[in-house]
């Protein structure tokens, strides 16, 4: 078997090809299309983007904009009397520019730096240091900060035999240099991800990003034309051995709920890869492996403004946001030195990886059905006749799959920390107390309403560890969870609670903890929300029932 | 691992009971080349011998279908499965298709039940014992009897993929014998079709108390209507339940034809006499149908009252007093 090559190295030798094979594909697509309908005429195309373009435009209101309005205008006025050719011209070009503004770059002495000196660096970071012997020390200790679980050695052989998919959750900003830190320790591969532009405008973030294989994903981009050029350049990626990363969530989760819904639109493309590697692969079956990856945090770096951005209920408005956290570096400091500086403060968890079409694989690799048996998956592809075939209806159907599949490994192997978990207990002794079963309604409540006496809480605790061991399909008990006291657990995540949040999240106060930060704790809460979980009567609810 | 190598335009029917027969034997009929599989050998040698079956009496099988033992030679012979099996024996008769089948396969079912275990739908069955995903459902009120003696008939086929619901109508569809509607919505006609013979029992109740066509026809609206309720909660789509699968089986189980009479039907007229066994897919139905509406927070009072008459609680006069009752007001 081959060793894993990082496929990223050779990426900038490939780059006009592929630009070539994406613009070729496109356009190609497109013409097909005209041909056949006059809905798809190549004038209803490029007024479609001139027309996007022009909108975006305006809105901005930027004067650098005015030129490239000029030029969105001149094309909507001058494309009536356009000759097909000329059209046909001004497709390529748009097209062309954009899978060369998509295109990323890789450069490998900027990858050998980050490699060799940044994990040192960012242990440095992370370790609140009171002395610089101390802060040598903390060097390379970010292998306890950032755990690794999951069937490593398996994803090692797959890696080796096709091409990897990694889909992480998202919850942070911080989740691709996290991955990209466990990726070089597992020692898997660099792969390619498409970062939203916004975030190469953070000049630190955007320089590591420029020369480690990342591509541009310009979310402000509306027209359809565009979703496509970025399918097929991720397509024509998967076919040609580089591995990827899509966040098949979209964006961060918002609500810190596990993602249920999946954006299927980069998903889809590995089945689009399988099918154009398949017509001519002979006897070799084309290997492109899903690997789902949960990333977890005992405490989220954004958290305030994501929550903040749930409940306004403008999480679609503001899809892309430029004013959070992350584009603070102070804050990501202290974020880092107070909270990923301890042990276990970040658990990524790789999962079984997956086909293209959602079925497990076996230790080698080879695509298995639900009963452990070997399968040829080229079989999905073939039509009565045995031969493989396009058919855009029937691989959404199997993508619909996969994503099924890829939901349900984000809920079994997510790691349920101790913020989590009292977060979750607290909210479900409240709702005991006062009767109100709406979350919502709850959060109503005046944050000092909510005191909840601390025994009851600990017994919380013990139950939704126990309902949580349970059941496996629903998540993994942080494994730092399963020596300590329910006691234990409370305390210590008391204390985590306390450190970074501009407002405690909980906080203990006689015998009672009161709520600091209920959208937090919402937020926390919602981590663990699918676990079933309903809790039995506490004794001091007992007696003031009975009272 | 090497494809198979298919007839493209050969049926496979993976059971020999009266539907399997008597679709086969239309497809013959219509010139499409047919395999019928039976697990047993009497049935099969009955078939390519004698031409007869003693499922289906009185019935002559054309020549263009052919019998076979072996499923692996059903499956190496068509891409095109159809699963006419009872729900009983179906999750065994899957494993056994698991082994065989290959990826390329399509199975559509035609099964009105659900599995006996876990309530699950036979769709969901197909893809946990076989590698097959490509499936789907036909449904509809196609009788045995109907399709045997030639007469016009229909049925959906539900499926999310194109390619099967274009298949089943290229390969299922003979000129002025058989039409084939398509749907995408399998959970909506797999449950239609199941809760459909749990409905049957509840308007063989009523003809057997003899209600009159005015209550009856009240009876089968609610029924549609509590179908819909439960259906659309596990995430069918409300117009399948008015359709063929839903309505259509209804109307078709619960109607006396030449003395012809479905088992759910005939079941609820002998619970007004007394003197039923409990048993058979359509009460298996109501059961199902009950527990999956309690997991939803539903009340069905037509369902309810099935159930409990089934199970011996009330009888079925005194439940006929108190259903109308406790059907909610509003429709």
């Amino acid at each position: 078997m081959p060793e894993a090559k990082n496929r990223l190295a050779t990426f900038n030798d490939e780059r006009s090809s592929i630009v070539d094979d994406v613009t070729r594909r496109v356009v190609g697509g497109r013409l097909r299309l005209a041909e056949r309908s006059p809905d798809a005429s190549l004038e209803y195309v490029l007024n479609e983007v001139a027309f996007a373009e022009i909108q975006r435009l305006q809105k901005s209101g930027s004067r650098d904009n005015k030129k490239r309005l000029a030029r969105w205008h001149d094309l909507a006025h001058k494309l009536g009397h356009m000759s097909e050719f000329d059209k046909r011209k001004e497709l390529e070009s748009i097209v062309r520019y954009h899978a060369q503004d998509i295109a990323g770059n890789f450069n490998p002495r900027v990858f050998r730096f980050a490699t060799d000196v940044l994990p040192p660096a960012l242990s440095f970071l992370l370790n609140p240091i009171s002395g610089f012997r101390e802060g040598v020390r903390a060097l390379g200790a970010l292998a306890e900060q950032i755990r690794i679980e999951g069937p490593v050695d398996q994803i090692q052989r797959c890696c080796k035999r096709g091409t990897l998919v990694v889909t992480p959750t998202h919850s942070s900003n911080l989740d691709s240099i996290v991955l990209g830190f466990a990726l070089n320790r597992v020692g898997l591969p660099p792969v390619t991800y498409g970062a939203g532009k916004n975030l190469f405008t953070n000049p630190f973030m955007s320089y590591f990003m420029e020369n480690l294989g990342a591509y541009r994903v310009d979310r402000r981009m509306q027209f359809g034309l565009y979703k496509e050029i970025l399918k097929e350049y991720s397509t024509v990626l998967l076919e040609r051995g580089y591995h990827s990363l899509f966040f098949p969530g979209g964006t961060r989760a918002r609500s810190n709920m596990v993602e249920a819904k999946l954006k299927l639109g980069l998903l889809g493309t590995t089945v689009s890869a399988m099918v154009n590697r398949s017509e001519d692969s002979g006897d070799e079956i084309p290997r492109i492996y899903i690997v789902p990856v949960t990333i977890n945090y005992r405490l989220v770096l954004e958290a305030e403004t994501l929550i903040e951005d749930y409940l306004e209920e403008t999480g679609r408005s503001r899809y892309i946001i430029e004013d959070d956290e992350f584009s603070r570096l102070g804050r990501i400091v202290e974020f880092a030195r107070k909270t990923l500086a301890h042990e276990g403060a970040a658990v990524l968890r790789f999962g079984a990886p997956l086909d293209a079409f959602g079925n497990p694989v076996d230790a080698e690799g080879e695509s298995l059905d639900n009963r452990g048996h070997v399968i040829d998956p080229r079989g999905y592809l073939r039509d009565a006749t045995g031969v493989v075939q396009r058919d855009a209806q029937r691989d959404s159907v199997y993508t619909r799959v996969l994503g099924r599949k890829l939901s349900a490994a984000y809920r079994r192997d997510t790691v349920l920390m101790g913020t989590h978990i009292v977060a979750r207990a607290c909210l479900e002794v409240a709702h005991q107390r006062t009767g109100i079963g709406d979350i919502l309604r709850l959060m109503r409540l005046s944050e000092s309403a909510l005191a909840v006496p601390v025994e009851d809480l600990v017994q919380a605790v013990g139950q939704l560890r126990e309902a949580i061991l349970q059941q496996p399909e629903n998540g993994v008990l942080d494994v730092a969870l399963t020596t300590l006291t329910p006691k234990e657990i409370v305390d210590q995540t008391l204390h985590y609670m306390s450190t970074y949040h501009v407002k405690r999240v909980l906080y203990q106060s006689g015998s009672h903890i009161r709520v600091g930060s209920m959208k937090l704790l919402y937020y926390y809460r919602n981590r663990c929300a699918h676990v079933r979980f309903s809790l039995s009567p506490s004794e001091s609810a007992t007696n003031e029932a009975a009272r | 691992m090497k494809p198979l190598n298919f007839d493209a335009e050969r049926v496979g029917i993976l059971g020999a009971g009266p539907f399997g027969v008597a679709l086969g034997s239309m497809l013959a009929g219509g010139g499409r080349p047919v395999t019928i599989w039976s697990t047993t050998a009497s049935v099969v040698d009955s078939i390519n011998r004698e031409r007869t079956c003693d499922r289906l009496p009185g019935h002559t099988i054309p020549a263009g279908l052919e019998a076979v033992s072996d499923l692996e030679e059903l499956v190496s012979k068509a891409r095109f499965l159809v699963l006419a099996v009872s729900s009983e024996s179906a999750c065994d008769r899957l494993q056994t298709l698991g082994r065989v089948a290959d990826t390329s396969h399509i199975a559509v079912h035609a099964i009105g039940a659900l599995a006996p275990e876990g309530d699950r739908r036979i769709s969901q069955l197909i893809a946990e014992e076989t590698p097959i995903l490509r499936s789907g459902v036909v449904a509809g009120p196609s009788m045995a009897a109907d399709i045997a003696a030639g007469r016009s008939t229909s049925l959906v086929c539900a499926s999310e993929f194109d390619e099967v619901t274009r298949e089943s109508r290229r390969l299922l569809s003979i000129p002025s014998k058989m039409r084939l509607y398509r749907s995408q919505d399998v959970v909506g006609a797999e449950l239609a079709s199941a809760l459909s013979g749990a409905y049957t029992i509840a308007v063989g109740l009523a003809d057997g108390l003899e209600v009159g066509i005015g209550i009856r026809a009240v009876l089968v609206t609610r029924a549609i209507s509590e179908m819909t309720l439960l259906g659309t909660a596990l995430g069918g789509t409300a117009k399948t339940f008015s359709g063929l699968a839903g309505l259509g089986n209804l109307l078709v189980r619960s109607s006396v034809e030449h003395g012809r009479i479905s088992p759910s039907y005939r079941l609820g007229l002998d619970l007004v006499k007394g003197r039923a066994e409990c048993e058979g897919e359509g009460m298996r139905a109501a059961i199902a149908g009950l527990r999956l509406a309690r997991s939803q927070n539903l009340s069905l009072p037509i369902l309810e009252t099935v159930v409990s008459i089934g199970a011996g609680e009330v009888s079925a006069r005194e439940a006929a007093l108190s259903i109308f009752e406790t059907v909610t007001e509003e429709e």
